[in-house]
């Protein structure tokens, strides 16, 4: 048995406590290095993440215009918010937003993965075709859409009247009833390829086997997507949904480029609302509050999804 | 052509009728998805009233005047060959500094056992679920007292920032795949851990890396958000900020669209030649994410 420091006093359990001591020791001697690995990554993720996402929640309480003293109000920025029309619209186009979008980024997405897993004749041009705008920037692919839309000149009002159906011409972001739903149109164009190349790794990743049992005769391809490809790619189904609702939820880009928020507040969203009542008119506590608010929901609906949908994975 | 194939399975299911409907869908598909793309390249051909009056036609002839222009900016006051450096800078400075970092920090989570190890990972999974805007009133302040506000190292920072944990958290998945025998044997030859991960790790994860970075690069070029609210000097924009931003000098320029059209095909054209040439380990990195 190892002695104790005959110095250390004779009581029971002494023996054991500089055991546990060395044991300590030893322990932090093999975790050092490995706490100098993840030094840097943790301290930047402490100072620009942690620090400034905790700051926010502690803003959401005060006034402040930025210079000068940060008055502490309570609940007054939340109070307000709820009171607040424009906030409410924002809120509510985010959800519309991330209800839409992702819909037909990911109904597409599966169609086009079916499709292209049959291999029908070119696969690889529709692969790539319906692939490409996914790499383009968000900013580029807004201001191109923006000036497909021009009322007078766009490719689409252009096109309208061309073939003499000049009628259905339409002030695409310049009227509030169709503005967000023009704006929609563009991330389901520009992503679907997206989920179509994740979903189509997943249906080629189910056993060629559990294909061969399922094309019997009578069975319908749409049964067979619903039945047998849909249940086999559930995990990677939720999956890429989930990341299309986030992605809808934070909207920023788009919005900025195309509308900027009008006509008439018709396609302000959250994510925008929080940059304009910050910094362009200087209101950043309310501000803030508008961001925890952002932040709770995008958490909420992230947790949700992690916690009912579960990635498990599916044993063939 | 053996019996059940994709192909063979294609022609049985895929009869009819069903069958037509199917391929107009992806023909059309195709041709939506691809046309607004060649549209933006076309215009960089064409001038303002041709652009205007005739959208579909073809450009007759081949120039280079509007990327000069905006380029220099020597008649639009808009020097997207700055601009497009100022991306250049950021996106190579964030994935050196980032995949530093991830890698570091990955490996240890994968291999050390340390306390807070686990919670780290939790963390790292809750950061994904927090929108940047929530980050970004703090940050324009903290990064103004730090000086690095219209600084590239600034945004160059922020961007690690934000792609660390996702790169992180899928290193550390590859990491744990790494056959430790190699390590240990090292480690025997008295080696020490930064020596194994430098000499031994690291070489042999160049692909997986590489993947990472290609993973990266796309979020990087295309960023407005933050570009927006820290870089606020003419001189200091990036691409996608300058885009969003697009304002000629008026009076001085006569054409307008064709400047924009270029500029955007600036923003463009190196992302489409990165796809081409890294089709594949571009699919398989976006799918790879979305599976974890």
């Amino acid at each position: 048995m190892a002695r104790a420091d005959p110095t250390e006093p004779r009581v029971g359990g002494g023996e054991g406590r500089a055991a546990s001591a060395r044991t300590w020791q030893t322990k932090l001697r093999d975790a050092l290095p490995w706490y100098l690995f993840i030094a840097p990554a943790v301290i930047l993720l402490a100072a620009l993440f942690a620090y400034p996402l905790f700051d926010t929640l502690r803003l959401a309480f005060y006034k402040w215009g930025g210079l000068g003293r940060q008055e502490f109000v309570g609940l007054q920025n939340f109070r307000r918010l709820f009171a607040d029309e424009i906030f409410w619209l924002a809120l509510r186009n985010s959800f519309i937003f991330a209800i839409v979008v992702p819909f037909g980024t990911v109904s597409l997405g599966l169609f086009l993965a079916v499709a292209i897993s049959r291999r029908l004749k070119g696969w690889q041009v529709y692969r790539i075709a319906f692939f490409i705008p996914v790499m383009i920037s968000g900013v580029v692919v807004a201001t191109l859409w923006a000036n497909m839309y021009e009322y007078n000149s766009g490719l689409f009002n252009t096109v309208l009247r061309g073939i003499g159906v000049g009628g259905l011409a339409q002030n695409w972001l310049g009227d509030r009833k169709i503005a967000l739903w023009s704006i929609m149109l563009v991330p389901v164009w520009q992503h679907m390829g997206f989920p179509m190349i994740v979903l189509l790794a997943a249906i080629e990743g189910i056993p060629q086997d559990l294909h061969d049992a399922a094309t019997v005769d009578g069975v319908s391809e749409p049964q067979r997507v619903w039945y047998l490809i849909l249940p086999l790619i559930r995990p990677v189904f939720a999956s890429i949904t989930m990341l299309q609702i986030i992605g809808a939820m934070k909207v920023f880009d788009l919005v900025l480029v195309m509308t900027k928020g009008g006509p008439a507040f018709s396609t302000e969203v959250l994510g925008y609302y929080v940059f304009e009542t910050a910094f362009r008119s200087g209101h950043f506590g309310y501000g803030s509050a508008i961001a925890v608010v952002m932040f709770v929901v995008v958490f909420v609906i992230a947790y949700t999804y992690v916690k009912c949908v579960r990635i498990e994975k599916i044993e063939y | 052509m053996a019996i059940g194939t994709p192909e063979h399975v294609a022609t049985r299911l895929f009869g009819g009728s069903l069958r037509s409907i199917v391929y107009a869908l992806l023909i059309s598909g195709a041709l939506v998805e691809v046309y607004p793309i060649f549209f933006l390249l076309m215009n960089t051909q064409k001038t303002d009233t041709e652009i205007l009056n005739t959208p579909f036609a073809l450009p007759t002839r081949l120039t280079l005047a509007g990327f000069k222009d905006v380029w220099t900016g020597d008649r639009t006051g808009m020097f997207f060959g700055r601009y497009f450096l100022n991306s250049l800078v950021v996106v190579v400075a964030t994935l050196i500094f980032m995949l530093a970092v991830s890698c570091l920090c990955a490996y240890a989570m994968a291999r050390g056992q340390f306390p807070g190890n686990a919670a780290l990972h939790q963390t790292l999974l809750l950061t994904l679920a927090v929108p940047a805007h929530a980050l970004a009133i703090p940050l324009y302040f903290f990064m103004g007292r730090l000086g690095l506000r219209n600084s590239l190292m600034g945004l160059t920072l922020v961007y690690t920032t934000l792609g660390a944990p996702f790169t992180i958290i899928l290193m550390r998945a590859y990491f744990m795949r790494f056959p430790i025998e190699l390590e240990d044997a090292a480690r025997i030859d008295g080696c020490s851990r930064l020596g194994v991960f430098i000499r031994i790790v690291l070489p042999i994860s160049r692909g997986s890396i590489a993947g990472m970075a290609i993973i990266n690069i796309n979020w990087i070029w295309s960023e407005l958000f933050f570009a927006l609210i820290l870089m606020n000097r003419l001189d200091m924009r990036t691409l996608p900020l300058a885009i969003a931003m697009y304002k000629p000098a008026q009076m001085t320029v006569e054409t307008v669209l064709q400047l924009q059209y270029s500029a955007m095909a600036i923003a463009t054209i190196p992302v489409l030649i990165m796809f081409f040439l890294f089709q594949q380990q571009i699919a398989q990195g976006m799918t790879a994410g979305a599976f974890k």
